[in-house]
C-alpha cells in the first residue's frame, strides 16, 4: 500500500522533457491545466488528448508507470462521471424514463470531466516523473521569490519542502522495518475489525514518531554544523538557465492554447444551454 | 530431525522491475536443535534476508522452509506459529520499543500469543533476568533507558515468547566493547540455560569464534560454507578470498606454525593464551 505513493516519484531519464528547465515546466504545466478547462467541443478536447499523449511519448516514461499514476484517481473519475450522467440536464434526451433521465448534456459533461481529470493527472505526473524533487523545489523557490517583498520566507519554505520530499522514502523504509519487527513479535496487522486494526497501528506509529523526531534533531544539528542559516546569500550548485529548448517549449504551448481557443471559436460549444 | 531446514530457497528483490536481483538463492540448509550458529558474511551477502525467512517475515520465491517439522507456508496457522517458534530480533531492535513501561513492552509478544496474565508475568520476569535487566527498570519508560539497556529490553521482548529458536541480527552493532561482551555472555548463558537453538548474525569473526558451535558463511547470496568453527576457520585462504578476515590471533598462530612452532590453531585470545601457557607447562 505504502509503495503505491507516487508523489515526488522521479523516473530517471534523459528525454527533452527531463532536460527542460524546471521553472519552465511548472509554468507550462499550469498553463496546460488552465487550458484544459476552456475546451468546449470535441475538436479542442481531441487536441488536448493529443497534446497529453505526445507529452507522454516524448518523456519516454514507460506507459506502465503513467497508468500507475492514474490508478488512484480511477474511482474519482468513475464517480464524477456517473453523477454527471444522471444529474446534468439539457440537450436532447436519450433515455426518458420515469425514474431516470439521461440527456446528451449529461453524457457529454461526464465524458469531458473524465478526460479532463485524466489529462490533468497525466500531465502533472509527467512533471514529477521528469523532474527531481530537488529541482522542483528549487524551481518553486525561484518562481515564488517575488513574494519575498512581502517578507514571506520563501527559501525556508522551499527547504522545508525539499526535506519533506527527501524523507518520504526514508520513512517508508522505516515503516517497513518497524512493521517487520512488530510482526516478528506476533503483532497481527491484517485481521480484526476497524477498532482492532487502528489499535494494532500503535506499536508502529509510536516508534515511527520517536525515530522521526530523533532524525529531525540530528538533521538540524548536522545543518547547524555546516553553518546553514538559510535565507539570502545562498547560492546553488546547479544554476538554472533558460535555453533555446525552453523557449521552443513555450512557443509550443502558446500555439497549443491558441489552437484550443480557435477550435472553440470555430466549432462552437457542444453543450446546449 | 533438524529444527530449521531450508530446501532450494530463493528470494528476489525488486521483483518485476529493472533492478531485480537475487537476494539469496539455492539455499539448502539443516540446522540441528541446540546449536549456536554464527552467521557471517560481508554487507549485502544475504545474511539478514536469510534469517528473515525462518519466521515467515519474508516469503521465498521458491523452495520450502521447515521449522520443527512443519512447512511454514503450508497454512496461515503454520505461518503464525512460526512467528512464535522462531523469535527474530532485528538489527537495532531498540527502535521497536513503544510501550509506556519496559514491562509492558516485553509482554507485547507473549500477549499476542494469547497467554494468560500469570504466564505473561512469569515470562516477562524470566526474560528480564536472562538479559540482565534489573527489576526496578521494568516500571520505567523504555525511552528513559540507556542505549545498552534499551537493546537488552528489546531482546527480552523476543525471548519472552520463549521461542524454540532465537535469531539475533547483529545484536552487538553500535555498542561499546563492554556492552558487546555483556550481550555475547547473555546469549551464551541463555542457550546453556534453555537449551534452545540460537542463530547469531555477526560481522565479527572474533565474536562468533567465542560463542558459536557452528559457523555459516554467506557469500554472494549463497551459503558458502557451513560447519564447526574449526572446519570453517581453518579454510582461511578461501575466507580471505571472499573478503572475510580470520581473527588476528589466528593469523599470528598461522605464522607461528609456518615458522616451525607446532601450536595448532586458536580462534580466540583466551584459547591462544591457554595453548601458549600449556606449552610452557603452566596453566591459566
Amino acid at each position: 500500500m505504502i509503495k503505491d505513493i507516487t508523489i515526488g516519484q522521479y523516473y530517471n531519464g534523459n528525454s527533452v522533457l527531463h532536460r527542460l528547465d524546471a521553472r519552465m515546466k511548472i509554468i507550462l504545466t499550469v498553463a496546460f491545466i488552465v487550458s484544459i478547462f476552456i475546451c468546449k467541443n470535441f475538436w479542442s478536447l481531441g487536441l488536448m488528448v493529443l497534446f497529453t499523449l505526445q507529452t507522454v511519448i516524448i518523456s519516454r516514461v514507460p506507459l506502465k508507470m503513467v497508468l500507475k499514476s492514474i490508478k488512484p484517481i480511477a474511482i474519482i473519475v468513475l464517480f464524477t462521471s456517473v453523477i454527471n450522467i444522471f444529474y446534468i440536464k439539457g440537450g436532447t434526451p436519450l433515455i426518458d424514463g420515469r425514474y431516470i433521465d439521461i440527456t446528451t448534456n449529461g453524457v457529454f459533461t461526464a465524458l469531458f470531466m473524465a478526460l479532463r481529470i485524466v489529462c490533468l493527472v497525466v500531465v502533472s505526473s509527467m512533471l514529477t516523473y521528469t523532474t527531481t524533487p530537488t529541482m522542483l523545489t528549487d524551481a518553486i523557490e525561484k518562481l515564488l521569490s517575488p513574494l519575498k517583498i512581502f517578507k514571506i520566507p520563501v527559501s525556508t519554505l522551499a527547504m522545508m519542502m525539499t526535506l519533506a520530499l527527501r524523507f518520504i522514502p526514508t520513512l517508508v523504509d522505516e515503516i517497513d522495518r518497524i512493521t517487520n519487527a512488530q510482526k516478528a513479535r506476533g503483532a497481527n496487522l491484517d485481521d480484526g475489525n476497524f477498532i482492532e486494526r487502528i489499535k494494532a497501528l500503535v506499536p508502529i506509529i509510536v516508534p515511527l514518531f520517536v525515530s522521526s523526531i530523533r532524525r529531525a534533531i540530528e538533521l538540524a544539528d548536522a545543518m547547524d554544523c555546516r553553518c546553514y542559516t538559510g535565507g539570502p546569500g545562498r547560492t546553488r550548485m546547479k544554476q538554472m538557465k533558460f535555453c533555446l529548448r525552453d523557449f521552443i517549449a513555450l512557443i509550443f504551448i502558446v500555439l497549443f492554447i491558441a489552437g484550443i481557443v480557435l477550435l472553440n471559436y470555430y466549432f462552437g460549444a457542444v453543450l446546449v444551454k | 530431525m533438524p529444527i530449521l531446514s531450508m530446501q532450494g530457497v530463493a528470494h528476489l528483490y525488486n521483483k518485476g522491475t529493472p533492478s531485480q536481483s537475487k537476494a539469496i538463492y539455492d539455499i539448502n540448509l539443516d540446522i540441528e536443535e541446540g546449536e549456536l550458529v554464527g552467521i557471517i558474511g560481508h554487507t549485502g551477502s544475504g545474511k539478514s534476508t536469510l534469517v528473515q525467512h525462518f519466521n515467515g517475515i519474508l516469503k521465498p520465491e521458491c523452495g520450502k522452509i521447515i521449522v520443527d517439522g512443519t512447512d511454514i507456508w503450508s497454512s496461515k496457522k503454520a505461518t503464525r506459529e512460526a512467528r512464535f517458534k522462531v523469535g527474530l530480533c532485528f538489527q537495532y531492535p531498540e527502535y521497536q520499543l513503544f510501550e509506556e513501561t519496559v514491562y509492558k513492552d516485553i509482554s507485547f509478544g507473549p500477549k499476542n500469543m494469547g497467554l494468560n496474565e500469570e504466564e505473561i508475568h512469569k515470562r516477562v520476569l524470566l526474560a528480564a533476568e536472562y538479559v540482565g535487566l534489573k527489576k526496578e527498570l521494568l516500571e520505567k519508560s523504555p525511552f528513559d533507558l540507556s542505549g545498552g539497556e534499551k537493546r537488552r529490553a528489546a531482546i527480552a521482548g523476543v525471548i519472552a515468547m520463549q521461542p524454540k529458536v532465537l535469531i539475533l541480527d547483529e545484536p552487538t552493532a553500535g555498542l561499546d566493547p563492554r556492552g558487546r561482551d555483556k550481550i555475547l555472555d547473555m546469549i551464551k548463558s541463555y542457550r546453556e540455560k534453555t537449551g534452545s537453538t540460537v542463530l547469531l548474525v555477526s560481522h565479527s569473526m572474533e565474536d562468533v569464534a567465542k560463542i558459536a558451535t557452528k559457523v555459516l558463511v554467506m557469500n554472494n547470496a549463497r551459503v558458502e560454507m557451513y560447519g564447526t568453527v574449526d572446519e570453517v576457520y581453518s579454510r582461511s585462504e578461501e575466507l580471505r578470498n571472499i573478503g572475510l578476515n580470520i581473527p588476528q590471533v589466528s593469523k599470528i598462530f598461522e605464522l607461528l606454525n609456518k615458522n616451525g612452532l607446532n601450536l595448532g590453531s586458536a580462534y580466540t585470545v583466551e584459547k591462544a593464551a591457554e595453548i601458549i601457557l600449556s606449552k610452557g607447562g603452566a596453566s591459566v
